[in-house]
């Protein structure tokens, strides 16, 4: 098994609030884990990278506000690939609480909204590989 | 100001109070502000003895203008009420619109897009229409998208600002041009603006595919040139330095009026290099600043701002007409400063950063909505931001007198404590060789990220206060309202309007405009004439920046972690 966890950084669309990936990157690696900072992707291309560089983590970053679009078609996409269970899928950016319950239904396994902290998204991600390693 | 006996006098006095008020801790105790300036506990005749008022303040509408840049100011004409706003099709914003112009708006705001924005049509197979269409802003691709947007509203006597930037600004703002024109409103008597600002794409925002910077340069003066050197749209402010945005990333208030002084120099010197003399534009390059959190810094902030500004077009560019010493902006309140815990509290934020674009002398401003840390604003609540206006306007009596603030120790010390921070800061940036330049080393990028790290730092470590997440917190984090949701149908409406455009226009004429077009761009020529053409015969704005991209390929961003 990997010692570090691996996370690949994304940006869906055309969507370019870049604060809160490059933030959430530091944050992450600042946490001892491996990130691939991947920038403006496709869902085909964000998947294909995730794959070849065998990560643990991908994190979509949303600030457009089509953070349910965009979750629900990313998830498609894996299960079509049959990689769903591959990865830890967590969703960050401004992302109203009224939304969490639909986001997680879709299939994402941490959310991270407005006000949360760096422990939380840290805490949280390092518990999801866990248990998927597991 | 004061004459040195009275001064030694007040010097004498202060050490006896600070004795007799057992104020001796407290003296020496400073506190900091956001920009990292040291505040004492009182300010006094002394902090200011070097201040000349005829020359570094003097009457409002009057060399340097720290007082604000009209004679008359809000007596006579107060600020423009203007909103910016746009979502899901160019018909439901128009009823926004209408619904803004009916609470009280004098002013409109575009907001557009993401497609818009960076230059690309629904049906553009490299998109997913159905994510990006409507989601941040209006759609505005093409002529049938303005037309609906403005429809039976009053734009004669309105002026609307299109916030898009280089990419898409000479397409958007030729669109609208066209526009106006059908609609009885010539280029000479249309009023507005056009954002047009590099920086708000390159490190306010990033747009994916985006030009060098050297490009975006090229294509904002090609509007400044078009519109005002070569007197097209003498009434159009064809850019908008919007320091907002970059402010809007983390950076202090000093940084900000740094980043927007040295960006404006670089379009200065390139319009100087055209052959246009510094007169024949600079009366139309116009700021949009923040009103963010630190009270009397953000005023002091605008003084010193205005100063700088004259100073700069008088000394260094010798200016003579007035209009182009003067600096004209818009204000919108801090969107950073929201918190999306304990939405309400949203409302005196903005209330009292509105306060502080108003003490400051801004001439037109926008108020955030208290939803608007997790969604676009509802109805209600954008209201409620435009009343926030009224009452500061209607009900305060703050704009009965000419900038009250004036001649207060601290505010007049602090104007110009922050005025010298400014000067060497624009000096740092011009040492990494001009703004253009350091944005495209990713040195701005990086003084960015550095700013925002130590924000979250300083929040996370309680250094600043933030009333909701680090004091005052309530564990309930329900929302106390329903976000606002924009149309899930808008991309098919889109897509409609732009399949009966393409049927209908003359898409041969399209197609040698198009090459017209990419000759202008090998041979450096402005691209705005042939763009106007373009526009008007119901080109996208996809195609428009196609060309840029195929003739000037993409900026690889230096972004990295």
């Amino acid at each position: 098994m990997k010692d570090k966890t691996r996370v690949i950084m994304v940006k869906l669309g055309l969507d370019g609030h870049w604060r809160g990936i490059t933030t959430v990157s530091l944050i992450l690696k600042n946490a001892g884990m491996e990130v691939i900072f991947a920038g403006f992707q496709t869902i085909e291309s964000a998947i294909s990278i995730a794959e070849q560089e065998d990560v643990d983590v991908i994190g979509l970053s949303i600030h457009s506000g089509a953070h349910i679009p965009w979750t629900r078609k990313f998830v498609e996409a894996l299960n079509e690939r049959k990689l769903k269970d591959e990865f830890v899928l967590v969703v960050g950016g401004v992302i109203p609480d009224a939304d969490v319950d639909a986001l997680r239904e879709i299939g994402a396994d941490g959310i991270y909204g407005p006000g949360s902290t760096a422990e939380e998204i840290v805490r949280s991600i390092q518990e999801k590989v866990k248990e998927k390693r597991i | 100001m004061f004459n040195e006996d009275d001064i030694a006098d007040i010097k004498a006095e202060k050490e006896k109070w600070v004795e007799k008020a057992g104020n001796h801790k407290d003296a020496e105790t400073f506190r900091v502000t956001p920009s990292g300036i040291k505040i004492k506990n009182v300010y006094t005749p002394e902090d200011i003895s070097n201040l000349d008022y005829l020359k570094d303040v003097n009457f409002p509408g009057s060399y340097p203008y720290t007082r604000g840049v009209y004679p008359a100011m809000y007596r006579e004409r107060p600020w423009t009420i203007r909103m910016f706003s746009g979502f899901a099709t160019p018909e439901e914003t128009n009823k926004r619109w209408k619904m803004l112009l009916n609470s009280g708006q004098t002013g409109f705001s575009a907001a557009v897009d993401l497609l818009t924005f960076y230059g690309t049509d629904p049906d553009d197979p490299g998109v997913d229409a159905e994510v990006e269409v409507g989601t941040t802003g209006v759609p505005l691709y093409s002529i049938r998208g303005v037309e609906a947007l403005v429809k039976d509203l009053p734009i004669e006597d309105i002026s609307v600002a299109l916030v898009t930037e280089p990419m898409t600004a000479v397409a958007l703002t030729s669109t609208y041009f066209n526009v106006a024109k059908n609609n009885g409103v010539p280029l000479a008597r249309v009023a507005g603006t056009t954002q047009n600002d590099i920086g708000t794409m390159c490190i306010g925002y990033i747009t994916r595919d985006s030009l060098e910077p050297d490009k975006l340069l090229k294509l904002a003066c090609d509007l400044i040139e078009y519109c005002t050197a070569m007197k097209k749209a003498p009434r159009w402010n064809p850019i908008n330095f919007t320091t907002y945005n970059y402010r809007e990333g983390g950076i202090n208030a000093v940084q900000e009026i740094a980043f927007g002084f040295t960006n404006a120099i670089d379009h200065i010197e390139e319009l100087l290099k055209r052959g246009w003399h510094i007169d024949d534009f600079a009366s139309r390059l116009a700021f949009h600043l923040s009103a963010d959190r630190n009270f009397f810094e953000e005023i002091a902030k605008y003084r010193a701002a205005r100063r700088i500004w004259a100073r700069l077009l008088v000394e260094k560019y010798k200016a003579k007409d007035p209009r182009s010493i003067i600096m004209k902006y818009h204000v919108q309140t801090a969107g950073s400063s929201l918190t999306a815990q304990q939405p309400m509290v949203n409302i005196p934020r903005t209330a009292i950063q509105a306060l502080e674009a108003v003490l400051g002398g801004c001439q037109s401003l926008h108020t955030n909505s208290y939803d608007e840390a997790i969604c676009l604003p509802t109805e209600e609540a954008v209201k409620l931001a435009v009343r926030t206006q009224q009452v500061i306007m209607e009900e305060t009596g703050v704009v009965d007198t000419i900038d009250p603030l004036a001649g207060s120790y601290y505010v007049e010390w602090l104007t110009g404590e922050i005025e010298t921070r400014i000067l060497d800061y624009m000096q740092e940036i011009e040492t990494q060789g001009g703004f253009v330049k350091a944005l495209a080393s990713g040195w701005l990028h990086g003084e960015m990220q550095k700013a925002f790290n130590e924000r979250q730092n300083a929040i996370a470590e309680g250094r600043e206060t933030v009333i909701g997440i680090n004091s005052h917190q309530e564990n309930d984090r329900e929302e106390t309202y329903a976000p606002f949701k924009t149309n899930a149908l808008a991309a098919g409406v889109e897509k409609e309007r732009l399949v009966k455009l393409r049927k209908e226009r003359n898409s041969q004429k399209i197609l040698v405009l198009l090459d017209r077009l990419r000759a202008d761009c090998t041979e450096n020529k402005n691209v705005m004439p042939t763009v106007m053409e373009l526009m008007g015969e119901g080109a996208t704005l996809g195609e428009v920046a196609g060309v840029y991209r195929e003739i000037w390929g993409i900026w690889d961003l230096p972004i990295a972690v």
